[in-house]
């Protein structure tokens, strides 16, 4: 079983790499690209590790809890896009505005 | 055998390491469309992780919401804010991180150090575990489905379903209350028309399909509202627009339909068991049934309607 | 006869599953409010009425039968999920409950009707979320009803639409994001640690491993992002500031005391058996700083809304300095932090509507333009001062009980440290409320024009500010309220 430790080692690597994009960068889209990697590697460390258990079918709850996930993250994703854009609107900019720094 | 497995973790290595670099290069590339598909090639190699997991439904789910509709909002907002930007500059090729080297420097130190600790933390775990899928296989006859996923999400744990619905509404409630965005500009393709003509039949089969087999095989209410879904963004972008009549009350039922049902079934359940949501398990398919079937309408209509952004009987004045 | 119909009446009443009710209420008026906007006003008002009769059922209940654990689906924990109610829930859930009350009685005369369209369901959305929360016992569900709080309060923050109120927005939604995804790691890494995901459960199974320090380092970053707690406390300021009045107030009041209420459960389940009074240091150092800082930057700001919002990041450091503070059985710490919290979401609340009736009223809100209004909104100022007296501390509010408790607490253990981060920062809170209470009284600069404001605006923000301060009489039974279940004795044997 240790494929799933591979994978899971990945999901962490993208977790990882998302906060750094998330941090470092100013752009806003950017940003939500970075969020939704984040959430990806938080998703495949769930289910790699749910695939640990011996049976031949893997554990269902950490399934329905990535599908909760992914609907939730397209939720947020479809607010922060439409937010952006209003911003961008208002200030011409698609980064967050100056108001003492982030 | 040897050669097998070796072959397993050689193709299992190179996905993973697929999976790292598209991910970089999604977040490290200057042009921000090249971006996005890269993100979106990166969302379907997911779901050809999620199939070598064994985790089917979330690679349908993945794959119709994670990478299509994701990726369809993304290229949808891109657009619309060359439209903004239309006297500035581009939104498009906009230079990356405006932060000093020795700031991302330390940041990255700091996220390696994280990062090993997890790796450390992840790997001292046991090598088998069960979690909950015993008690998920003891109890899954009287769960009224034969998809152990299913039965987790629709009655196991359907509260956190129920208030997963609700998450999905209030976004839409959020960018219908953010008000209007400008317009992407109208596209007239036969190319597009004839395809629309094609797919909306094919994808309202397999949707209805996905629902129906979901309780036994890999599918369910989120796959099936989410080709939907995308049979309404390709009606979407080839021009249809809903008929004013139906745009008010209508469309607002068709929204609250799924959550609406589950709150109705909770009442039930509360008032004839005393316990919400619980389900007599005689009647637990048939109930499980229905509530998907309503939500796979709600949550279609709600991905469609998150994608076109705006409220259709939307005023500009405030 | 007589006796036998009450009788039967409080049966009735006591067999209600208010728990369920106080969840699916609000979630239907809230569907009931987006197809009929037309019918909005009287849903929400009838809803958060029913929410506080809710609230009242549920204390009954419990104080009856003890701590409530209701299986969601008839499984039960780990394969379901639970709803559990005990003496810390239904402070939490009273809070809720009045602060909601107040704030949707003031909104009915603060929005006019397309963005009050807008505002019901949003609202209703978020009281459905808050409510979900403080009854959890799963933290899988918990992270759920987090991602719904969150999102609806940075939809609600981005209702008043101007530059300031999105970039407000954009920073609160960045912030919430986050703070959620490190939760959900945390809570994917407990699961796979210990096979399951409801607090009790976890609570028994869990072990010193490096799992769970990984685990719980997770979620402590993403809970206190989520609570503003110095230094992660940037996208405050912004997003409560320049959201509309009411709006502020529940984010003040209420949303950031959520995602502290999970911190403090999973503090007293998880962390405190396991022996981590370091962890309990360093958060009660970063809550002196938040106190110290957000009263500083408090005295710096002209504008009062700003100023009200740096307040919150100051009294959220209070209840930080708890966590140094409580030790083994003696709970005094942590009855602080209830009166506390309580008190501050009263007062906080009133501040806020106050400054939308001064915005109203003169079309800014310049502390120094502040033209003669204890003349002219008498009923304002004498909300302000009020919630001023609790915020300082002042006898006899529910500030000062919660203060003075958590003075005991630290000079009963010899920490001066932080008794003396209390006093400076009950005096530099003084200084910023007098500030503004000084300039209610002056002559502004420039006459300014000034509109009505409507009654109900008024006397929402007074009676909120009057509770704060009747609080303090009511500090025994509420102690005696929030000690049910022993939420706070929980450490060594679960319900």
């Amino acid at each position: 079983m240790n494929v799933a430790f591979l994978y899971t080692l990945v999901g962490v690597g993208l977790f990882c790499l998302g906060l750094y994009a998330l941090i470092v960068q100013a752009h806003l889209l950017r940003k939500i690209l970075a969020f939704n990697i984040m959430g990806s590697g938080i998703f495949l460390v769930l289910v790699a590790l749910a695939k640990r258990s011996g049976n031949a079918i893997p554990d269902p709850v950490p399934h329905a809890m990535v599908i909760t996930g992914i609907v939730v993250a397209v939720s947020a994703t479809a607010l922060a896009l439409t937010l952006i854009l209003k911003l961008t609107t208002e200030t011409g900019k698609a980064e967050l505005p100056d108001e003492g720094g982030e | 055998m040897e050669a097998l497995s070796l072959l397993q973790w050689s193709f299992d290595g190179l996905l993973g390491l697929s999976l790292l670099w598209l991910a970089w290069q999604a977040l490290v590339c200057t042009d921000l469309f090249k971006a996005v598909v890269l993100f979106i090639a990166f969302g379907l190699l997911m779901a050809l992780t999620w199939v070598r997991l064994a985790a089917p439904d979330i690679a349908l789910a993945e794959a119709a919401i994670g990478a299509g509709l994701t990726g369809a909002l993304l290229l949808s907002a891109l657009a619309r804010s060359r439209v903004i930007q239309a006297n500035g500059e581009s939104l498009l090729n906009v230079p990356l991180a405006a932060r000093k080297l020795q700031f991302r420097w330390l940041v990255a130190i700091i996220l390696l150090i994280v990062a090993a600790g997890l790796g450390y933390a992840v790997l001292g775990l046991p090598p088998e575990a069960a979690g909950l899928s015993t008690e998920v296989a003891a109890n899954l006859t009287l769960s009224g489905v034969g998809n152990p996923v299913t039965a987790v999400l629709l009655n196991f744990r359907a509260y956190d379903t129920l208030l997963e619905m609700a998450v999905l509404l209030l976004a839409l409630l959020a960018v219908w209350s953010l008000g209007g965005l400008p317009q992407r500009e109208a596209v007239t393709d036969p190319v597009l028309d004839s395809l629309v003509r094609l797919l909306i039949p094919v994808l309202i089969l397999v949707s209805a399909y996905l629902l129906w087999v979901g309780a036994d095989a890999p599918g369910g209410a989120f796959q099936a509202g989410s080709v939907l879904s995308a049979a309404g963004v390709l009606l979407l972008l080839a021009g249809w627009r809903l008929p004013l009549r139906l745009a008010q009350r209508p469309l607002r039922f068709a929204l609250v339909a799924g959550t609406g049902t589950f709150i109705a079934i909770a009442v039930l359940t509360l008032i004839s068991t005393g316990r919400l949501l619980e389900y007599p398990p005689a009647q637990a398919g048939t109930l499980i049934l229905i509530l998907e079937a309503v939500a796979t309408i709600s949550i279609g209509v709600t991905l469609a309607a998150l994608f076109q952004g705006a409220s259709p009987v939307h005023k500009e004045k405030q | 006869m007589r006796v036998e119909s009450s009788t039967l009446m409080a049966a009735i009443f006591l067999d209600v599953p208010w728990a369920v009710v106080l969840i699916l209420l609000p979630l239907a008026g809230a569907l009931v409010c987006f197809i009929s906007p037309a019918v909005a006003k009287s849903v929400v008002l009838l809803t958060v009425f029913a929410n506080t009769v809710s609230v009242a059922g549920l204390a009954w209940q419990v104080m009856e039968n003890g701590v409530y654990r209701h299986a969601v689906g008839g499984w039960g924990a780990p394969l379901g999920i639970d709803l559990y109610a005990d003496g810390l829930s239904l402070l939490m859930l009273l809070m809720t409950a009045l602060v909601g009350l107040a704030v949707s009685v003031y909104s009915t005369a603060y929005f006019d009707q397309p963005q009050a369209a807008r505002f019901w369901p949003l609202w209703l959305l978020l009281l459905t979320a808050l409510n979900a929360l403080f009854l959890a016992a799963d933290i899988f569900n918990i992270y759920v009803t987090l991602e719904l709080m969150g999102l609806s309060a940075v939809a609600l923050s981005a209702l008043s639409g101007g530059k300031d109120a999105l970039g407000g927005a954009m920073r609160y939604l960045l912030a919430t994001l986050l703070g959620s995804l490190l939760f959900l790691f945390g809570v994917a890494l407990l699961y796979h640690g210990f096979g399951s995901v409801d607090i009790i459960i976890l609570g028994q199974r869990i072990v010193a491993s490096p799992i769970v320090w990984a685990a719980l380092a997770l979620i402590t970053a993403g809970l206190t992002l989520k609570t503003a707690l110095f230094p992660l406390h940037f996208w405050l300021p912004p997003a409560h500031a320049s959201a509309p009045a009411p709006v502020s107030a529940v984010l003040s009041a209420l949303v950031v005391k959520a995602s502290f209420y999970i911190l403090l459960r999973l503090w007293l389940e998880f962390f405190a058996p396991l022996g981590v009074e370091d962890i309990g240091t360093l958060l009660g150092l970063l809550g002196a700083a938040a106190v110290l800082w957000g009263s500083v930057q408090a005295l710096r700001q002209s504008r009062l809304k700003l100023l009200v919002a740096y307040s919150t990041v100051a009294q959220i450091g209070y209840l930080f300095l708890a966590f140094p503070l409580a030790v083994g059985s003696n709970v005094t710490a942590w009855n602080a932090v209830a009166c506390l919290a309580l008190s501050h979401a009263l007062a906080k609340a009133a501040m806020f509507l106050v400054a939308g009736n001064l915005l109203r009223f003169g079309g800014h809100d310049r502390i120094a333009d502040l033209d003669r209004v204890v003349q002219r909104l008498p009923l304002t100022v004498a909300a302000f001062a009020l919630a001023g007296m609790s915020i300082m501390g002042l006898p006899p509010s529910g500030g000062f009980v919660g203060k003075w408790l958590l003075l005991e607490a630290a000079l009963i253990q010899g920490r001066w440290d932080l008794a003396a981060v209390m006093m400076i920062g009950g005096l530099m809170a003084a200084g910023y409320v007098f500030k503004v209470l000084g300039f209610a009284f002056t002559q502004a600069n420039i006459p300014q024009k000034s509109k009505a404001v409507p009654a109900t605006m008024e006397w929402a923000a007074l009676l909120l500010a009057v509770a704060a301060v009747l609080l303090g009489f009511l500090a025994v039974p509420l102690l005696a309220l929030v000690g049910m279940g022993m939420p706070f004795g929980s450490s060594e044997v679960g319900p």
